[in-house]
This record gives structure tokens, sequence and C-alpha cells, in this order.
């Protein structure tokens, strides 16, 4: 009985998500030859020998290193605010901070490009003060960057915060009470309880820019260009899906380890609640 | 907004010490925040704005009928709400049955199947749906309708199981069992006792599959192109390749309704911590 309703999501998960994977591997590790299909590594060292293959796997993996430090070191200083604060202002600055939730990503585009763009509000400001303009940040990597840590903080918030969750007032309050200072507390009581917390958000964060398309396809240069409109030209455009499966398959091994980890926290955060 | 709210807050804690960093980050996440999107507001509300003027020249609601006039628009609006309503359906059809089997049942391999949902969410999504993609390229679902729902479908499933195995889990069983006691079926039960008590959460999980499938860009694009069009597709191209600021700017107003929508709903029965702990931290 149990089993029959269960079926067919469970189905839906290995047809849509399992097999694809599996097949993933035979064509991506395959050739074709006369004699049939052979092991071959051929796709991947086309990948890693192609300059313009691996400029783009090097600017996903700079941006996810510079986004994931910028949103942790960000969100860490306002979810310790609101973790030993209370009142209105710690409640406004809650509701702001997870605003970006309920902001989909191809809005968020479109306002960044009428504020950071050329002759956007932040121009038209500057210009106002009778300052210079800046160099818009706006079709260079430093515009994905802007757009995914805007898009990533409330969830990093949210994450960090549960963390926070696990940090007594007592202890702090404790160690307060024998002279330790702010920064001590942080380094030897708050950071060692909350470094799973943070870990779970990297890997978020990771695995979210690995495959992040709008932002960069929208704020990002055309060349080089991130993994995700990467993937998406070379299917639809170069119209080459077993290279774009390639490229998908690299994107899985990139992430792997953090994978790896979220899922293992998933999986006992879970069981501990039975 | 901003300014109001800060001197508000600010007032009474002045008796006591400022508290600087409370200002601080309030300013910080204002200005980052809500100023890009203040800016789109009122480019909606604007018929003329020449650079380099602070405010428009001109303001009036001009380009609302011009937007709303588009055809690409109005089809691509029902075929988002379309292809929204089918995904939501489908996926509550078949994950509410398997939910309730998840928390009330015992079966081989329980566990497990549980667990399977999160290899949605362990992999980079965006490759999983070029791995996808590749499979219904063989089957011929590349450029229809059906392939879109399937992909999108296959991105609900984890949040469409688990939030409401968590509510039937929280379900008093003593109600329940009294229930029994007094000689009422067990589907009158079902109906009357438990679904009332995950009711709650399980409209947040419908309604989160709504709005996510509303704005699913990626997957839609990759399988839909060229035949199907979402909202999401046409404001690409209001933003890559339309002249006219408005367009893009009434159409964010539109298209953010969902959102808010779910907004509202979302800060009365999803407090931060059940959002964070549901991302396994």
């Amino acid at each position: 009985m149990g089993l029959l309703l269960v079926a067919v999501p469970v189905l839906l998960v290995l047809w849509l998500i399992v097999w694809p994977i599996v097949v993933a591997v035979f064509t991506t590790f395959q050739v074709d030859t006369p004699k049939g299909p052979a092991w071959s590594l051929e796709s991947y060292s086309f990948f890693f020998t192609d300059g313009f293959s691996l400029g783009n796997l090097w600017v996903t993996i700079w941006t996810t290193a510079v986004t994931t430090v910028i949103v942790i070191a960000v969100a860490l200083p306002i979810a310790l605010y609101l973790r030993f604060s209370n009142g209105k202002l710690a409640a406004y600055i809650q509701s702001i901070a997870l605003f970006p939730l309920f902001v989909p990503s191809i809005l968020l585009a479109f306002a960044l490009i009428r504020t950071i763009g050329p002759n956007g509000m932040l121009d038209t400001l500057l210009n106002a003060a009778h300052l210079p303009k800046i160099r818009s940040p706006y079709l260079t990597p430093w515009g994905p960057v802007i757009g995914l840590t805007w898009d990533n903080l409330p969830l990093t918030l949210l994450i960090v915060l549960s963390g926070l969750a696990n940090v007594s007032t007592a202890s702090v309050e404790a160690a307060r009470d024998v002279g330790a200072g702010s920064l001590s507390i942080l380094w030897h009581i708050i950071l060692p309880r909350i470094a799973n917390s943070l870990l779970v958000a990297a890997s978020f964060i990771v695995l979210g820019l690995f495959s992040a398309f709008t932002l960069p396809y929208l704020l990002g240069p055309a060349a080089p260009e991130m993994m995700g409109p990467f993937m998406q030209r070379t299917f639809i455009d170069v119209n080459n899906p077993t290279e774009a499966t390639t490229q998908a398959m690299i994107t899985f091994l990139f992430c792997a380890v953090f994978a790896v980890f979220y899922v293992r926290s998933v999986a006992s955060s879970q069981r501990r609640r039975g | 907004m901003t300014d109001t709210s800060l001197t508000a807050t600010a007032a009474p804690r002045l008796s006591r010490r400022i508290d600087w960093p409370g200002i601080g980050f309030a300013a910080f996440l204002s200005l980052v925040i809500l100023v890009p999107l203040l800016v789109v507001a009122i480019w909606a509300f604007t018929e003329v704005w020449r650079y380099p003027s602070i405010l428009p020249q001109k303001f009036g609601l001009r380009f609302w009928g011009a937007t709303l006039g588009r055809n690409d628009v109005w089809s691509a609006l029902s075929t988002s709400v379309l292809l929204a309503t089918t995904v939501t359906a489908l996926s509550t059809a078949i994950c509410l049955p398997a939910a309730f089997a998840f928390a009330r049942l015992n079966f081989p391999g329980r566990n497990i199947f549980f667990l399977s949902f999160l290899t949605v969410h362990a992999f980079p999504k965006f490759g999983l749906y070029v791995t996808i993609a590749t499979i219904f390229l063989g089957l011929g679902l590349v450029g229809t309708f059906w392939g879109v729902v399937l992909i999108q479908l296959v991105s609900t499933l984890m949040f469409m199981v688990w939030i409401p195995v968590a509510a039937f889990q929280g379900v008093d069983r003593r109600l329940e069992e009294a229930a029994r006691d007094v000689g009422a079926s067990p589907a009158r039960v079902f109906f009357y006792i438990t679904l009332p008590q995950a009711l709650p959460a399980i409209i947040a999980a419908v309604l989160l599959t709504f709005v996510g499938t509303f704005y699913e860009t990626e997957g839609a694009w990759l399988i839909g192109a060229p035949t199907v069009r979402t909202m999401p597709l046409v404001m690409i191209t209001f933003i890559n390749s339309e002249v006219v600021v408005q367009y893009g700017a009434v159409l964010s107003v539109v298209l953010w309704v969902p959102s808010f929508i779910l907004m509202l709903f979302a800060r009365r029965f999803l407090g931060p911590q059940a959002l964070g702990r549901g991302l396994g931290a």
C-alpha cells in the first residue's frame, strides 16, 4: 500500500534524475568506433585542452569563490546582530534582508541594470553630485557577482541564523563575565558551533552558482561566460548535446564534495527529527 | 519607508544608547536591496525620463496600456499560467499521497525512497537539466509543452513531499485516536481531523510550487525553446533587445504579483526558523 502511494514520484526521480545521469556517464565516456562503442576520455580531454572552455570554467570558479566569501562576510555580521538583539530595528533588518527571497532573479537582473548599468540611477546620482561616472560592473564578471550575492543573501542568512540558534546566550555571557573580548567570543565560542551551518551555506551557494543561469546570462560578459549560459549555448545554439553533457558532468564533479556534504547534513538533520 | 522606520525605532533607544550597528545594517540593506527595486517602480510610472535628470520629466500610465496591449505578453502569460497550474496540479496529485505514506505507513525501502528526493537538489540543477534534455531529445519532448511540464515537475518533488510529510507528522495522533474511539471511519478521521491540521503547511507547499514554477526560467528555455514562450522568456527579450525601458519596468511590476502574494502568505505560515531547517541547516 505504502509502496503504491510513493511509486509515481519515486519513479519520476529514477527516470528523470538517476537515468539521465547514468546515460550521461555512458555518452561522455564513450566514443563510437566501427567495432561499436568504446571507452574514451575524448570529450573530457577536449574540454580540458580547449582554452575557451577552460576560461569559462575558470570564471565560474572565480565567481563562486568571490561570491561565497562576500555573501558569508555580509550575512555573518547581520546574523550575529539579529541573534543578540531584538526590537523593531532588528525586525526591520530581518525582513529587509529576507526580502530578496521574494524577488525572482529575472526581475532582479532588470532592476540591477537600471540601477548600476550605463546611464542607470548610480550614474545619474554621481552626475548630479558632479562626480565622474564609475566603470559599470554590468557585462563584466562583477555583474554576476553583485546579482548572485543579492540573490543568495537571504538563504545564507537563514542557514546561519538557524545555526546561531544553537549558541546559548548563557555561554556567551559566561565568557564575557570572565573577561573575553567580542572577537575571542566569536572565534572560540560562536564559530565552532556554527561551523557546520557555514559549510551548509557555502555548499548551497556553490551548488547554486555552478548552475546559475539567468543572472550570469543577463549581467555577465559574453566571454568568458559562466557554466550555466555556456551549457545552454552549447546545447541550443551550437547544438552539441554530447559536449553540453560533458560540461554538465564537469559541474557535477566540481560540486561533488559540496553535494556530498549537503546531502549528509540534510539527511542527518532529517534523522534527528525522526 | 526607510527614514520613518529608522527614526521610529531609533528614538526609544536614544534614552539608553544609540544602536549604531543596527542603524548601519538597516541603512546598508535598505540602500542595496530597496533602491534597485524602487528605481524599477519609478520607471513603471514614467513617460519621459531622460538622462541625467534625477527624477522623471513626466509621470504617467501610458506604458501600462502599451505593455499590456502586446500580444506576446498575453500569450506568454497564458502559457505561464497554464504551465504553472498543470505542474502544480500534477505535483499535488502525486506528492501528497506519497507524503502521507512516508509520514504514516511502514513499507520496505521507506527511508531510502524518502531521501531519494534529495538527489534533485544534490546536483547543480542546470547540469541536471542538460542531462535530462539530452534524454528528451531522443524522446521528441524538446520544444513541447509536456517536456517543459516534466522538467519543472521534477524540481518541485522534494518540497512537495518533504513539507507535507513534516505536516502530517506534526498532527496530534491523540485527536485521531479519540475520533476513532467514538466510531469515526478512517476516511472521516482523515478529512475531518488529519487534513485540516496539516493544511496550512500543504497550502504553503502548493503555493511555493506554483510561484516557483511561474518564475522558472532555465528549464523552460532549455526544453521549450523556441516554441514554448513563458513570461520570464518575454522578460529576457525585453531586457536584451527592447529600447523602451518602460515595457520591462511595467512587466516587472506585473510579474512581481505572484511573489508578493507568496510573501504575504509566507509571513503568516512559515517562520524563518522553519525555512532554515528545511534547507538542512
